[in-house]
């Protein structure tokens, strides 16, 4: 180390530069002992939403009384992120006990690869009673009948409305049909002297990085009768939506932005768009409500289900890690279904436990928008996302397919083009399922 | 006896650097070169050869197809436009390199060069903003309707250029600063005692002069004008309400690739599509721009 | 002959071509730190102000309340931290095994050593991201992921560096000193310490500047290897920037002009070794 300093002190005239490399190696130091001191048992939680930190860190001050020692650590970033460090950490050894939020299809990969654990017995118990979590949920956080996670929240879509817009463009209720869909976007956008539209009647989701536009896709789709992935039998699957659903869906999107122009690619959208009054209309999962709360507590509201049903995509907690540590970690999942915390979730974050058998009236009582969540009318549908290796790449690629073709206005009420887009975006689906033996043949 | 001291010294002290290159180099290289024949998702324990099966899989790509073009355009718009501006800018510099402005010039030109890149990025990023950015309220007072710079599909490619030409000139000027610095005054003179001007003195002797640092700076800019990613990653960031259209280019293909699809191996084999390219553009800069008659 | 009016005459060309071009220069230059106003400007502004059309360069109403809060939820510091720790090791790994050989392959011309220049040079041309992730399973197997050292795996030698040496020694230091030094009964090492690095000292300079710049503004690299906030650089953590649902852009334009401040310094101290560096580097071969 010294020798390096006096290298540093021969390179010309720069004593400031050896006292830099001084002083950096000295805070180096410092934080070097910082980050590696000792503690009494250390969990850490990794999260893919930043905003669900503040319930982990919630849950951690519950266990405070009963697990005095133990010092939860909570690193949520971007989803995108989350999911990228997985993939390079649970290959490596880690330290201490981790716990991965995770949902269920994507965490599908690790457990073909047995780098998750399965759960302890009296978490298997748990999980699997009926009175807990329906099939639905245990299904999703299990292989093979055998439990690996502690399902927590899902994401699921709903219409959210702006009440006061509505009532200017005389609408008194939701829209109840696809159909009402695009007459109301049209009624309810707004647009400036040139005819350009300043506010949109429908927010739709044109880009963005990801999953999140096929995601969105597949939520219209499915109001059609159409999936994008259909299983067949012996756990095969195939594209299906290269057919009429598809079509009424993508001439839904480009009738929206080019036909009637309610919406263009480069306006505001979103939840950020709908907290401004910068759209009417936009559907997303129900941590906009908590997002609402804060960042626009005065905006007059409402929420909706959709015409047929909507997507459900659990989330559950994994854990990895050995001996005490991951006790801890178990305890610290199941600690996060108590109904008390599983309360404040809804009400503070947003996001919708899965538990059954606990009492959320107080909050949807509180908070009407939760409604739409909760309250869904029978006979309501729900879709999730399939448990394969390949569907991150399958919907990315299905979703640069229709960033392609949302941004052309040539195949605009063309119905052949539309199919040939169609046609095109299926075939690639295929054969990424055929490449990894997964194709209904 | 005493060659053969020297030679022990010198493969001793040359030892260390070239362990930590084999490590850190010639050894990932080798493994990249390797794994673009194999097939490896990132979690599972076999990696089955397949040969050439990654290279041809490419070639249908439409992605990667997609990103070649970006790229390609990206890294030869920057050319075009750093190195002659760059030379321009230079020659003005050093024309007044006596003034007390000349340091201030130098220094606000290769500012951006050592700013970190996230920070200018995410500046451009509301400069080129549709509907907040200054860069359509001052076309819209020339009289030019304000354009979706991050939305559309060749506007959204013409902003990452701008953004990396403006990160790039800084280093670029200041090599071809140093470069007229060490020109010969006497030819100079020479050429001016024959009635040159200026501007013709600049034509016809300083650019042929400099063309070994030419060279230079034109295979650093176009080498890093391949692997560009953090510009794109940033005016395309996941801000929810504003993302700009992601355009699409070499080395965030290979990382979604290898980190998103988990598939390593073809990750792995573009990457060395991006090897040829760079070294078959380096050598043709080579011969294009090396002075004959030097070793 | 030159007549007085004559000569009186070039002087005012000559000098409203020098005013031309000092117009010139200095709107250029303005142009380039443009932005970094508008993101200076920006980090004052509040939410609204942010939403105004048309936008201002001056903030009618600033506020200290982005800084306020990036400085007080975020790690910026903790993240500038970890950058200039990043920068400094590497840098001097980078000075030191540059300087070691390219004074070796630049005086010592046996034929392995140009087997071993000609493998420097021939990797000098390949981008870090062809290799980067196979690099990457090599920082994975070594257990230095998440680390400052994982980063500093990528950062370790600089082929320029070594070329950039070489090329100073070939030009700046003459054999017949060396060989003086040699006949006195001066050690290899000796030598090396003593005369040859202090006649190297702009080179390195520049070369240090080089190297620090490289690894303060690296992108890609920090982005794989770093997963927890504590260990992100300041790229990685301004690029990651969410607190929340949603990215708020007054508090990016704050963290982000905040970390301008130590570019600008560091880049202000350090330019004067830069300039006299390149130039003794011999660029001109």
């Amino acid at each position: 180390m010294i020798t390096m300093w006096k290298l540093e002190a021969y390179t010309g005239g720069s004593w400031s530069m050896a006292r830099a490399a001084l002083i950096g190696t000295a805070l180096g130091a410092g934080l070097f002992v910082s980050l590696s001191a000792a503690r009494a048992q250390t969990i850490t939680v990794w999260s893919g939403y930043p905003e669900m930190a503040p319930f982990y860190e919630h849950v951690a001050d519950g266990l405070k009384a009963s697990h005095p020692d133990l010092h939860v650590k909570v690193e949520a970033i971007d989803l995108r992120e989350h999911e990228k460090r997985i993939a390079l950490a649970l290959t490596s050894d880690q330290a201490g006990a981790t716990i991965i939020e995770l949902s269920g299809s994507t965490a599908h990969r690790y457990l073909e690869n047995d780098l998750l654990p399965a759960a302890p017995n009296d978490v298997s118990t748990f999980v699997n009673d009926p009175k807990n979590f329906d099939a639905f949920f245990a299904n999703d956080a299990s292989k093979d009948k055998i439990v690996y996670a502690v399902p927590l929240f899902r994401g699921q879509g709903s219409l959210y409305y702006n009440t006061e817009m509505f009532a200017k463009a005389g609408l008194t209720g939701p829209p109840k049909t696809m159909e009402e869909y695009n007459d109301y976007a049209k009624k309810l956008t707004q647009r400036d002297a040139s005819g350009k539209p300043t506010v949109s009647g429908w927010s739709m989701r044109l880009s963005g990085g990801g999953q999140g536009i096929a995601e969105k896709f597949w939520t219209i789709l499915f109001q059609y009768g159409g999936s994008v992935l259909e299983p067949a039998a012996n756990g095969k699957w195939k594209a299906n939506f290269a057919n009429e659903a598809g079509r009424k869906t993508l001439k839904q999107y480009l009738d929206n932005v080019y036909i009637s122009k309610n919406v263009t690619v480069d306006m505001p959208a979103d939840a950020e768009a709908f907290e401004r009054g910068q759209t009417a209309m936009f559907m997303r999962e129900s941590w906009v409500i908590g997002d609402i709360a804060s960042k626009a507590p005065t905006l007059k509201y409402a929420t909706a289900p959709l015409p047929i049903g909507s997507i459900a995509l659990p989330t559950n907690l994994y854990v990895k890690g050995n001996g005490k540590d991951a006790k801890a970690a178990w305890d610290f999942a199941m600690a996060t279904n108590s109904p008390e915390n599983l309360v404040w979730l809804l009400d503070k974050v947003g996001w919708l436990p899965n538990r059954s058998g606990v009492d959320y009236s107080a909050v949807t009582k509180g908070q009407p928008a939760f409604a739409a969540f909760v309250d869904y009318p029978k006979g309501y549908k729900f879709f999730t996302l399939p448990s394969i290796g390949p569907i991150d790449e399958v919907l990315t690629r299905l979703a640069a397919q229709l960033t392609a073709a949302y941004g052309n206005p040539a195949i605009a009420g063309n119905d052949a083009a539309i199919d040939a887009v169609l046609k095109t975006a299926a075939d690639e689906t295929n054969n990424i399922l055929r490449r990894e033996s997964l194709l209904a043949e | 006896m005493l060659q053969r001291k020297r030679w022990i010294f010198a493969m001793i002290a040359i030892l260390p650097t070239l362990v930590i290159f084999a490590c850190v180099r010639l050894y990932p290289i080798a493994d990249t070169l390797r794994l673009s024949l194999h097939k490896w998702d990132i979690l599972s324990k076999k990696k089955p050869f397949i040969g050439l099966a990654n290279f041809s899989e490419l070639l249908g790509d439409h992605l990667f197809q997609d990103a070649l073009i970006n790229t390609t355009i990206i890294a030869f718009g920057v050319l075009i436009i750093t190195i002659p501006t760059a030379l321009v800018v230079a020659a003005l510099i050093f024309h007044r390199t006596r003034s007390r402005f000349a340091s201030f010039y130098e220094t606000s030109i290769f500012i951006p060069y050592v700013v970190s890149l996230v920070p200018a990025a995410m500046a451009w990023k509301w400069i080129f903003d549709a509907r907040l950015g200054p860069l359509n309220f001052l076309l819209s007072n020339l009289g030019i309707a304000p354009q979706s710079w991050l939305f559309d599909p060749v506007l959204s490619v013409i902003c990452v250029i701008i953004l990396c030409s403006w990160q790039a000139l800084g280093y670029a000027v200041l090599i071809y600063l140093v470069g007229f610095k060490s020109l010969p005054v006497s030819l100079f003179e020479a050429i001016k005692l024959d009635g040159a001007s200026g501007p013709q003195s600049f034509w016809y002797l300083s650019i042929p002069m400099l063309k070994p640092i030419t060279l230079y700076v034109s295979v650093v800019t176009l080498v890093s004008g391949f692997n560009v990613y953090a510009q794109a990653f940033v005016l395309a960031s996941d801000s929810q309400g504003a993302p700009g259209r992601l355009v699409r280019v070499l080395v965030l293909d290979m990382l979604e690739n290898s980190f998103r699809n988990y598939r390593v191996g073809y990750a792995a084999s573009e990457a060395v599509v991006l090897l040829v390219i760079v070294l078959i553009l380096t050598l043709i800069q080579f011969s294009l721009l090396r002075e004959k008659g030097r070793p | 002959m030159i007549k007085p009016t004559e000569g009186s005459r070039l002087r005012f060309r000559r000098k409203l071509i020098d005013r031309t071009i000092d117009l010139v220069l200095v709107s250029f230059s303005m142009l380039m730190i443009l932005p970094l106003l508008f993101l200076v400007s920006n980090a004052f502004k509040s939410p609204s102000e942010m939403l105004n059309w048309p936008p201002t360069i001056i903030p009618t109403d600033p506020t200290l309340a982005n800084f306020k809060a990036v400085l007080g939820e975020t790690p910026l510091l903790h993240w500038i931290g970890n950058s200039l720790l990043f920068a400094c090791l590497s840098t001097t790994c980078i000075v030191s095994t540059s300087a070691l050989a390219g004074y070796v392959l630049g005086k010592f011309r046996f034929r392995s050593m140009n087997i071993i220049f000609f493998l420097f040079l021939a990797t000098a041309v390949v981008p870090f991201e062809v290799y980067m992730i196979p690099l990457y399973f090599q920082a994975q197997a070594l257990g230095v992921l998440n680390s400052v050292w994982g980063l500093l795996l990528g950062y370790m030698v600089m082929s320029f560096g070594i070329f950039l040496i070489r090329q100073n020694v070939i030009h700046s230091i003459p054999d017949e000193l060396l060989e003086a030094a040699r006949i006195d009964g001066a050690g290899e090492f000796w030598i090396f310490w003593r005369i040859v690095l202090p006649l190297l000292r702009g080179a390195l300079g520049a070369l240090a500047v080089l190297a620090f710049f490289q690894a303060w503004t690296s992108f890609a690299w920090p982005m794989i290897i770093t997963t927890t906030r504590e260990t992100y650089t300041i790229e990685v953590g301004l690029a990651l920037f969410q607190t929340g649902f949603t990215v708020d852009l007054g508090r990016l334009s704050a963290a982000s002009a905040a970390v301008l401040i130590p570019s600008i310094t560091l880049f202000v101290l350090l330019r004067r070794n830069f300039v006299q560096g390149v130039a003794s580097t011999g660029l001109k071969e």
